[in-house]
């Protein structure tokens, strides 16, 4: 309920006080944004599974985030950010799309 | 997940000296258990979708409950943690969102802008083309009004209308041939994200270029052709057509493919000639062998608009001020009224008008 509540604030937030993100954050920013969906599943599927901690969540949501940002961010230095990103977002769809077969097998036992 | 392995039964220590204890361990508890795992990236990859941590912090918290019964302090810091952290993650996406939403349009709005300016002018373009046509034609009125007065001036406005028919500057209509000719379609491919075509690169080899165009023209000119017009544009005999980069411009005017070619002419001659010259030949062979689209056909009624873009370079008047031709220097000392429609001779018989304080010499 909290967490609900407190993923409703977080983007009425980010509706409401029109961050301007800077030119050169712009490009991360999708991938960021897998990751924290990456993050936000695991957690889901966790407390489906009775074993989540939020520390654990907390630490992989923005340790996702940044790894995401920064691996891109190394390839782009390196002239293959398109492809590295293209690889971050595979790796975390098959996790999502994993966790949400496990959330979906919790929820509809089927 | 088996993680029964992992049980923390160290003193909890600082994190760094936890990070360097578990990098030198040399503790088989707490090396990854390879072989009994998959061994493989992928399969991994395909197989744990769980982040790991969670097995070992609920194995931690199993043994903890095992030992000690759980303060009540950790749980409130818990949530309070995990509203942060969702706290954050819809920051991200809605940060996220309106970064793409705002952006999109923003390229969109300024192509439309420019498509809004480009058909502003040449709405612009063709009105005054058709105030132009409409002024020549009262003035080709005025003018045979003024010579069908005397025997010479009738001599003389009929030799104007045929020198007038061959430098394009009449509309004309009559029977004719219309020649299409068309770039090679898209090669079929689709753009497997957005379904739209792949737009073909301008090496291609199935896409027309300015000399094709030229050559069907003389082919047509050299058939018999009396006036001659491609998408509408009438050619005049200092027409132009070149390229200027993808597009091919005709006296300035860009067209594109496909290309129709109208040319009057007696029918009957005109088209087995043009189907025989070497152009027809040459471009009937391409279309087997790029794709390019090329036909010719009779066309009973065809109308073909004034050229434009004709101005007078060397008439003079006659006995009156000269026409000034732009940009080059006449010997005339005339400083009257330069554009070409004023200093255009109302009658042929004599009467001149002087216009301008600077009469002539």
């Amino acid at each position: 309920m909290i967490a609900a509540l407190a993923m409703l604030a977080g983007v009425v937030l980010g509706l409401v006080l029109e961050p301007t993100v800077p030119l050169w954050l712009q490009p991360y920013l999708p991938i960021a944004v897998v990751a924290a969906l990456d993050a936000v599943f695991g957690g889901i599927r966790a407390r489906l599974d009775g074993i989540f901690d939020a520390k654990v969540f907390v630490i992989s949501f923005v340790s996702n985030v940044l790894v995401a940002a920064l691996v891109v961010f190394l390839g782009d230095k390196l002239g293959v950010g398109g492809q590295l990103s293209t690889g971050v977002v595979v790796v975390l769809g098959i996790r999502i799309f994993g966790n949400a077969a496990a959330i979906r097998r919790h929820v509809f036992r089927a | 997940m088996n993680a029964e392995h992992l049980r923390d039964r160290r003193p909890r220590g600082s994190l760094w000296r936890r990070i360097g204890r578990s990098i030198t361990s040399r503790d088989a508890k707490h090396r990854p258990r390879l072989g009994a795992m998959s061994t493989s990236l992928l399969d991994d990859l395909l197989t744990d979708h769980l982040d790991k941590g969670y097995a070992e912090a609920a194995a931690r918290r199993a043994a903890r409950a095992a030992g000690t019964p759980e303060p009540a302090g950790p749980h409130r810091r818990a949530g309070l943690l995990l509203a942060l952290g969702l706290l954050l993650a819809g920051f991200l996406l809605a940060t996220a969102y309106r970064a793409t939403a705002s952006q999109a349009p923003e390229s969109a709005r300024a192509r439309q802008a420019l498509i809004h300016d480009v058909q502003l002018g040449s709405a612009t373009s063709d009105r005054l083309q058709r105030q132009a046509e409409q002024l020549s034609a009262r003035l080709a009125a005025e003018r045979d009004a003024a010579l069908t007065t005397s025997e010479t001036g009738d001599q003389v406005g009929k030799q104007v209308r045929q020198l007038e028919a061959a430098a394009a500057l009449v509309p004309v209509r009559g029977p004719g041939i219309t020649v299409l000719l068309g770039d090679a379609a898209p090669s079929g491919q689709v753009d497997p994200a957005t379904g739209q075509r792949i737009a073909v690169p301008s090496d291609d080899t199935g896409r027309l270029r300015d000399r094709d165009l030229q050559s069907v023209v003389n082919a047509l000119w050299a058939a018999g052709a009396e006036a001659v017009s491609i998408n509408h544009e009438r050619l005049a005999p200092t027409t132009t057509i070149r390229a200027a980069g993808e597009a091919i411009l005709v006296d300035l005017f860009p067209l594109s493919s496909p290309y129709t070619i109208e040319a009057v002419g007696n029918p009957d001659t005109l088209l087995p000639r043009f189907a025989d010259s070497a152009a027809a030949r040459r471009y009937q062979s391409l279309v087997g062998v790029y794709g390019i689209k090329f036909s010719a056909h009779r066309a009973a009624d065809l109308q073909l608009r004034a050229a434009t873009g004709t101005d007078l370079r060397y008439a003079r008047p006659l006995g009156g001020t000269a026409v000034v031709p732009s940009g080059s220097s006449s010997g005339s000392p005339s400083v009257g009224d330069r554009s070409p429609g004023a200093s255009t001779p109302t009658g042929g018989t004599g009467g001149t008008t002087g216009n301008g304080p600077g009469g002539g010499p």
